[in-house]
């Protein structure tokens, strides 16, 4: 094949060749990073606690991507396992009934019921055709969320669980911020070595093939139901363990932090960071999440020291008040990506070999690729390809 | 539980019924031609009500209006508004939607769920997050005694006009061209494009009478409750699909029935004692037994019969990936197991879930015959609606017509 020249595929090819783990090593150190930072007052806390947020995110996003990339399944209503985590550890860790159940069993427990949702709600419905999939878990995850609305008995309705009690590890108690991140950093990683180990896996390749073609994989002897009942409860699992450490961060839950909104917004990381790929998660949950705000800060705070007040005032007002007020743009802007990412770059930003093949089928240079990878074809055969 | 109330309960879900099947048209029309939901539709309707509602504030109606000239207004309004969300149901499409025709199932929906978050808050930029009121002097506030119930004006108009509009419709889709057209799309696309019928123009065409619709069903909206939120149109929006989807998706008449069945359904559920309620589960328990015990069998029969055909090497390929425990479980049940399990027994075990699930809610309301439901579990029933539904008969009331697949 001919090298192609130029500065963009030059430097493609240079940051392909450096190895998918220096990338990830890079990622964790930045990520550990944050609250050394923080210690030595170079940032301020608000990044810290963003970044605790993005953290869980993070941990939604990638099991959101098990069913959703993996496996090809609309979820809709991802959140209310979410929810099941997060309910189950305000409830047994609050004043509110009077439990206070340690940590490493509140978050089995979490994951446990979480699991158990994701078992009853995938059970009967994942015979459905894809769409109907979607409108069913978005069904499920509203109900969800009513009945913890109205089940005032335990959940206090719409007041929410205040004063939920700080974990305990090992005669520890977890109280700063930076001591979160590195609780939910920790979870992180290990979830996603276990995603990245499970990717590769009989099961994990089992999943791809079922999001591909699923009459030909159940003909090559996949049983469709089981399996997409495991990513179904695997999923489920890791946002209940995300639901139990959000809970223990923010000590106060209600059933706003569980609309449908969350869900379509964890739906528009993996599609961003692109379906099917583990960093790509990482990254769209981490873009998503932080970029809003780092935008507005940097309009409100760091360009006007830069520049100086004077230049800032010369921007027209509009320019300023739209990224003074980036809030409330936000979700519009998050629409007009979903939508021209889906139309422009169906594989997302940091795509999934396997799902890039897929959504670009019809590609021409796709099916060159594909071509000379199967049958090793050069030029001059052009009477067997028709 | 006297005459009056019930007949109180059926107008009220007529109403909402109607306004559903406004809605759930567009649903399935969309359904029918391209096979994917149209997410975006329960903010074009929101979007068509907010129009009407700012050109009416914008034309300065007030309670000295005289009614000629207000009914006037109210068209001008309606045609304005319909106007615009057509214009905006065919930009979506085009900009959105066509793209994208042909690619794989999931990303459509994707797309339609960016539009959907789009409009949204394109709404909330435009008109503010808080719910905008009609002012009360436009509305007819006029009440007509009926069976000595007091019935909104409102109420029979909305039916009224929902009942025109639907004639209209059937008249499009059964004896015009474009309807013809849009028949021969939604059964085989590419045979009518190959017939010569242009199917880009005609889904467009799909797509500007469904939001034409829908803008229509959000103006009533906004008169008959008073006012409009920018995430009226999710709820409604999703409450049309649940009904679109009970009466069979791609199924024109099935919209209709679907809505109305919907509406009447979420009324009562609200409105009756739940003694009375629990006579509907009992319904549905008599149904359910007749099913299970009187036409299942002879299905779960063919089904074995079918299994034993199956050469047991096939079977022992399917069984490789299967969880290890079920598996187990099966083999030390023995082969035959195989079919019972897997097929027609699960069928039935759903079926018996299903009716112990009956059961116990008829037993339940029946022990607490004197409470009411209460009104915040409106939502919650059809959701239930939707998922049971999904669950038991995916094909709806009057069964889906959606493309047939080579």
């Amino acid at each position: 094949m001919q090298e192609k020249t130029g500065v963009w595929a030059t430097a493609r090819r240079f940051f392909g060749r450096v190895p998918r783990w220096a990338y990830a090593l890079a990622a964790l150190a930045l990520a550990i990073s944050v609250p050394l930072l923080e210690q030595a007052d170079l940032i301020q806390t608000v990044w810290l606690r963003l970044g605790i947020r993005s953290l869980v995110y993070v941990l939604l996003a990638m099991g959101l991507n098990v069913v959703m990339g993996e496996t090809g399944l609309l979820n809709l209503g991802y959140i209310a396992f979410f929810a099941v985590g997060s309910y189950t550890t305000a409830i047994f860790s609050s004043p509110r009934l009077g439990y206070h159940v340690d940590f490493w069993i509140l978050l089995l427990a979490s994951t446990g019921l979480a699991m158990l949702a994701g078992l009853l709600i995938g059970l009967p419905t994942l015979r459905l055709r894809g769409d109907y999939l979607a409108i069913v878990t978005l069904g499920f995850g509203e109900i969800t969320r009513i009945t913890f609305n109205n089940w005032e008995s335990v959940t206090n309705g719409p007041g929410g669980i205040p004063q939920i009690y700080r974990p305990m590890i090992l005669g520890l108690k977890i109280d700063k911020p930076g001591e979160f991140y590195y609780l939910v950093l920790i979870f992180v990683v290990l979830v996603a070595i276990m995603l990245t180990n499970l990717k590769s896996s009989r099961v994990g390749r089992a999943w791809n093939a079922l999001r591909e073609d699923e009459i030909a994989a159940e003909h090559s002897g996949i049983h469709g139901t089981s399996l997409k009942l495991l990513s179904m409860v695997i999923s489920a699992g890791i946002a209940g363990l995300a639901g139990c450490l959000f809970a223990y961060y923010q000590q106060f839950i209600n059933p706003t932090y569980f609309e449908f909104l969350q869900s379509v917004l964890v739906v528009c990381m993996v599609v961003l960071g692109g379906m099917g790929s583990i960093p790509g998660a990482i990254a769209g949950a981490a873009l998503l999440d932080a970029l809003p705000e780092f935008i507005r800060q940097a309009f409100s705070r760091w360009l006007p020291d830069l520049l100086g007040e004077q230049t800032m005032d010369s921007l027209p007002v509009a320019v300023q008040n739209f990224f003074i007020e980036f809030d409330r743009y936000r979700m519009l802007i998050v629409g007009l990506v979903i939508v021209v990412m889906v139309i422009f770059r169906p594989e997302g930003i940091l795509p999934d070999s396997l799902w890039r093949r897929e959504v670009r089928e019809e590609d021409p240079r796709e099916v060159e690729k594909t071509r000379q990878k199967l049958f090793d074809f050069d030029e001059g055969h052009q009477d067997l390809e028709a | 539980m006297t005459f009056e109330h019930v007949f109180r309960l059926t107008m009220s879900g007529l109403t909402v019924g109607m306004i559903y099947a406004l809605i759930a048209l567009g649903y399935t029309m969309v359904y029918g031609v391209l096979e994917f939901i149209n997410f975006a539709h329960g903010e074009i309707f929101t979007i068509g009500g907010y129009i009407a509602i700012t050109t009416l504030v914008w034309a300065g109606v007030d309670s000295d209006t005289s009614a000629g000239v207000l009914i006037g207004y109210f068209i001008m309004a309606v045609a304005v508004s319909v106007l615009l969300t057509a214009l905006l149901g065919w930009l979506v499409e085009r900009i959105a939607y066509r793209p994208l025709r042909g690619a794989s199932r999931i990303i459509p929906l994707l797309s339609a769920i960016g539009v959907s978050i789009f409009l949204q808050n394109l709404i909330i930029l435009t008109w503010g997050p808080e719910a905008i009121v009609v002012p009360t002097a436009i509305v007819p506030s006029q009440v007509v005694v009926m069976f000595g119930v007091p019935i909104r004006v409102l109420a029979l108009i909305i039916i009224g006009v929902s009942v025109v509009l639907m004639a209209i419709l059937t008249y499009i889709i059964r004896s015009t061209r474009i309807g013809k057209a849009m028949r021969a799309t939604s059964q085989d696309m590419e045979a009518a494009e190959m017939m010569g019928i242009e199917t880009n123009r005609t889904i467009a065409f799909t797509f500007i009478i469904g939001s034409a619709l829908a803008a229509i069903g959000g103006f009533l909206v906004a008169m008959y409750y008073g006012s409009l939120k920018f995430d009226t149109g999710f709820l409604y929006g999703l409450k049309a699909f649940t009904a679109a989807v009970l009466g069979g998706i791609g199924n024109i008449p099935g919209a209709v029935v679907g809505s109305l069945l919907l509406g009447l359904v979420e009324n009562y559920g609200v409105g009756m004692k739940l003694g009375g309620l629990a006579w509907f589960f009992v319904a549905g328990l008599a149904l359910g037994l007749y099913t299970q015990t009187i036409r299942v069998p002879g299905r779960r029969r063919r089904h074995i019969r079918d299994e034993i055909r199956t050469p047991a090497y096939e079977r022992r390929i399917v069984n490789v990936y299967r969880f290890p425990i079920p598996n187990a479980l099966k083999v030390a049940l023995g082969p035959r197991t195989d079919a019972l399990v897997s097929v027609s027994a699960r069928h039935s075990l759903r079926l018996a879930a299903g009716n112990l699930f009956l059961a116990v809610m008829a037993i339940l309301f029946f022990l607490n015959h004197d409470s009411q439901f209460a009104t915040m579990w409106q939502h919650a029933i059809s959701f239930s609606v939707l998922v049971l539904v999904l669950m038991f008969r995916p094909s709806g009331i009057l069964g889906e017509h959606i493309q047939e697949k080579v």
